[in-house]
């Protein structure tokens, strides 16, 4: 009985291992693309609605935009084509024209046409922002959307001109109006028409138009209908499976037969998968120097690193003491080893900031040139730190900083508990301010949401902060000349609320060196590149002075791809890292291992 | 004049005994012997433990995640602290939020018990009411929620909260053995005597449960200490980097524990030292019961 046994678990162990070299730690099964969404874990549940937060749609895959932005580090109007085969735009961006695939068609056979286009811009104004705003006063808002021909469609800008129009456009996600266009009531446009106007008779119509907002979202279509390389064929909480879509435009590019978008809890599980060898691809993903070295050993696994427009920031709430002074923000870049932090917190996801700009350090290179170095670098110098301490009336008394009047100075730097680098940046920087006598520690939030609502009510005196999230100039300055320092765009105009008032924690100054540096980043709205760039200049330079927040670092774009059953990955630095794999595939990159 | 001279010695004669008999009990089983070890070796590190160490602990840039060494038996953490160091000096808050959290459950949980069994009528009725409410109420979901208002800074105010969630189950216990006891013929005796309420729960209720109510406060430490770690490691409370829960929750989230070896000592020191504190308690609560059940005593 007990060899049997024992013979039974060699046989299990034969096959197991078997089983495991054929194929190589992953699924095994051929053809099959296994990766997982940056953007979101999988509700079972959700509906296969791309309007939906957590729509069980992906990106690339089965949702499809008219084209797909390369993040330019510079240019935000460059795109690979999506649905759109072209376009054109004038040259301030007052109208833009839209020419679909001549070929595409839905899952179902059905040709995609500009019905289509025109259906997903309304489903599009139900849920506000970007170019489809209601109120025709807001920047970049579309005024008018017209069916060309079947495969042609033309969107005018309203008077408020943004040139972000074109981007905003071409990021319409188009759906089948065979299927979502029963959401819009018959008499939508007119609706539209009157909401865009002024009096009751308007306000009513803005109100029937944002009421659709829920319906939308909570929409379920039986089945997935995608114009996309894939489309949806089943979904659990552990996954989702894509198959094939026979009707895609471009089917003879895409080498996968079906695609497998795994379910995870956190960083950890998406690490474990990639030890395992179960991915073909991941997006940005935060990794320890051990795990990734430990990912590096799996066969197949390969690290491609590009530009990420992403910094983090240590931001101060200037209304509190002392940190409305800028000699005591000075001292404290002064005092922080920035490589340092980068060492601890994010060895392989960032680079030390050179220096503060509000600029990604790649994207500052094209926007910042030479000027770059007529910047303070704030390298660590302790001896100027305590000149700008002293220039700004602290107190060294025993070794330790004290406020100007004698009372205990402590440093308090928040911090989501969950951004595990973010946790372990903080704790760099106040080990190194109580080095240098400034008595500092880390508090943490239960949450990224709640961090969010705590320092927008002005509870922190200082937290970490995302920036330079670009590449348009006016995103990118916006994260420091913007709602969060008084600056409110509300129906084209531009107001500065009060400090502590509206979501005005930083409560910096409403002009630094005679500039409005808030008027001077909606300017970029619609500056062309060469003013953009002069502007860009001067921000920077306000920026480097005035240190409304310390650079720390900025992110680098690590993904990993497997080499085992694909292979054409796009290599470092490639702007297509940026977008998802489906892209990749609908671009003719990924090949079938052997095929190529 | 010469009646009384006799008498004097008994207490200590008792005292003598009662910690000869210590002495034997705990030499009875070498285990107890290592029990009593580990908690006096945690007090230890508790009270004399952040004077080991320099304020702020030494950080180390080239050894970020080292393995075990000599110079760091549990390696380093991500900042390149020694691991020892950060377990030694975060003994502190542990023990102290563990005994603040087992005063307040017992203190809360025996005065009620004894007051409702002793009682009885509408004062029972009232305090069991109170009590099944506070049993109701699921601890770790209401301690997410209040550590959205309240960071819990000292442990001393962990130590409450925890204490506050957790006295319900030795105030029925303490309510059980208080009906029972007095019906006893000397609690009966001591009524008969005309003996104040007060007389008569503290000196003569509460000394025969005295012994059960000590064992309930250290496995109340255990319950504390585990309650806390795992609130500080789910991230929910105060960011301290000595905290044996951050370390855990650092060690897995931010170093990758579960999934490579680089920051595995980092997650086992603190596992370690909650095992042993808890394997210490659990010894010394073994001998304590036979210290104070005589029947284990005879045999």
């Amino acid at each position: 009985m007990r060899r049997l046994a024992a013979i039974a678990a060699v046989a299990v162990i034969a096959t197991v291992t078997g089983t495991a070299c054929s194929g190589v730690g992953g699924s095994g099964e051929a053809g099959v693309y296994t990766t997982i969404d940056g953007a979101k874990q999988i509700d079972a549940t959700a509906p296969i609605n791309p309007f939906n937060p957590q729509g069980n749609t992906f990106l690339g895959y089965d949702a499809m935009s008219l084209a797909w932005p390369k993040n330019d580090p510079v240019d935000p109007n460059q795109f690979y084509p999506g649905i759109a085969q072209s376009w054109t735009t004038t040259p301030d961006q007052s109208e833009v024209v839209v020419h679909l695939q001549p070929n595409a068609k839905w899952s179902d056979g059905k040709p995609v046409t500009s019905q289509d286009v025109k259906t997903s811009i309304g489903l599009a104004y139900t849920q506000g922002g970007t170019a489809y705003a209601v109120d025709p006063k807001a920047a970049g808002s579309a005024a008018d959307v017209i069916v060309v021909d079947p495969h042609t469609v033309k969107v005018t800008q309203g008077a408020n001109k943004s040139n972000t129009f074109l981007r905003n456009v071409l990021s319409t996600v188009v759906v089948p109006a065979h299927v979502f266009g029963s959401l819009l009531p018959a008499d939508f446009w007119t609706q539209l028409k009157l909401a865009r106007g002024s009096g009751p008779a308007a306000e009513k119509a803005k109100a029937s138009i944002t009421g659709l907002a829920q319906k939308v979202i909570t929409f379920a279509p039986p089945k997935d209908v995608s114009a996309g390389p894939f489309v949806l064929e089943r979904v659990n909480p552990g996954e989702a499976l894509l198959v094939k879509n026979k009707h895609f435009w471009a089917s003879d590019k895409i080498a996968p037969n079906r695609v497998k978008v795994l379910n995870y809890t956190g960083n950890q599980q998406i690490w474990n998968y990639l030890i395992a060898g179960r991915l073909d691809s991941a997006p940005f993903t935060a990794v320890p120097s051990g795990v990734l070295n430990r990912i590096r050993q799996t066969d197949g696994n390969e690290v491609v690193k590009g530009f990420s427009p992403v910094a983090v920031s240590m931001a101060f709430n200037q209304t509190k003491a002392p940190y409305d002074n800028v000699h005591v923000r000075k001292a404290l870049a002064y005092l922080i080893d920035r490589s340092q932090v980068t060492k601890v917190a994010s060895p392989e996801g960032g680079t030390p900031s050179p220096t503060t700009t509000g600029i990604h350090a790649e994207a500052a290179k094209s926007w910042l040139g030479d000027s770059i170095n007529g910047l303070d670098q704030y390298k660590p110098d302790p001896a100027k730190a305590a000149q700008e301490l002293k220039a700004a009336g602290m107190k060294q008394v025993n070794g330790k900083w004290t406020m100007p009047d004698g009372s205990p100075w402590v440093v308090e730097l928040h911090v989501p508990a969950s951004f595990s680098d973010w946790v372990a940046a903080a704790k760099a920087i106040t080990s190194q301010l109580n080095d240098h006598g400034i008595q500092a520690s880390v508090l943490t939030s239960a949450d990224y949401t709640l961090y969010l609502d705590e320092l927008a009510a002005g509870k922190y005196d200082i937290g970490l902060w995302l920036m330079a999230l670009g590449p348009a100039p006016y995103n990118i300055y916006q994260r420091i000349y913007g709602s969060a320092n008084g600056w409110q765009l509300l129906a084209g105009n531009l107001t500065h609320v009060p400090p502590g008032k509206e979501g005005n924690w930083m409560g910096g100054p409403e002009t630094l060196d005679g500039v409005n540096p808030g008027a001077l980043t909606n300017q970029l709205n619609v500056a062309d590149p060469a003013q953009q760039k002069q502007i860009v200049g001067t921000l920077a330079r306000l920026t480097n002075q005035n240190l409304p927040m310390i650079q720390l670092y900025d992110y680098v774009n690590t993904q990993f791809v497997n080499d085992s059953r694909f292979t054409g990955w796009p290599p470092n630095d490639s702007d297509v890292l940026r977008l998802s794999a489906g892209v990749w595939m609908q671009l003719g990159l990924i090949k079938e291992q052997g095929t190529r | 004049m010469t009646v009384t001279s006799p008498v004097a010695p008994a207490p200590i004669s008792l005292r003598r005994n009662f910690w000869r008999g210590v002495g034997r009990v705990l030499r009875r089983k070498p285990s107890r012997m290592v029990g009593v070890a580990i908690v006096v070796l945690f007090v230890f590190m508790g009270i004399f433990g952040p004077l080991l160490y320099p304020n702020p602990l030494p950080r180390d840039d080239n050894a970020l995640y080292a393995s075990p060494s000599w110079a760091h038996p549990f390696g380093t953490d991500f900042e390149g602290t020694d691991v020892l160091a950060l377990v030694v000096t975060g003994t502190r808050y542990v023990l102290l939020a563990g005994l603040a959290t087992a005063v307040i459950t017992v203190a809360v949980g025996t005065l009620i018990g004894l007051l409702a069994g002793f009682h009885r009528g509408r004062w029972d009725s009232v305090l069991m009411r109170l009590t099944d409410l506070q049993l109701t109420i699921p601890g770790l979901p209401l301690l997410l929620v209040l550590s959205t208002v309240w960071k819990f800074t000292s442990p001393i105010e962990m130590g409450v909260v925890l204490g506050l969630l957790g006295w319900g189950g030795i105030a029925r216990a303490v309510r059980s053995q208080s009906l029972s006891l007095r019906e006893r013929g000397f609690i009966e005796a001591a009524k008969g005597l005309g003996l104040p309420t007060r007389h008569i729960v503290l000196r003569e209720l509460l000394p025969p449960m005295a012994p059960y109510i000590a064992m309930n406060m250290l496995i109340a430490v255990t319950g504390a200490i585990y309650a806390q770690v795992g609130l500080f490691f789910l991230g929910v409370l105060p960011f301290d980097a000595n905290n044996w829960g951050v370390m855990l929750n650092l060690s897995v989230f931010g170093g990758g524990a579960l999934s490579s070896t680089a920051a595995l000592p980092y997650l086992l020191a603190p596992l370690l030292a909650i095992l042993l504190l808890t394997l210490g308690i659990v010894l010394v609560v073994d001998a304590m019961d036979e210290i104070f059940n005589p029947r284990l005593r005879e045999e």
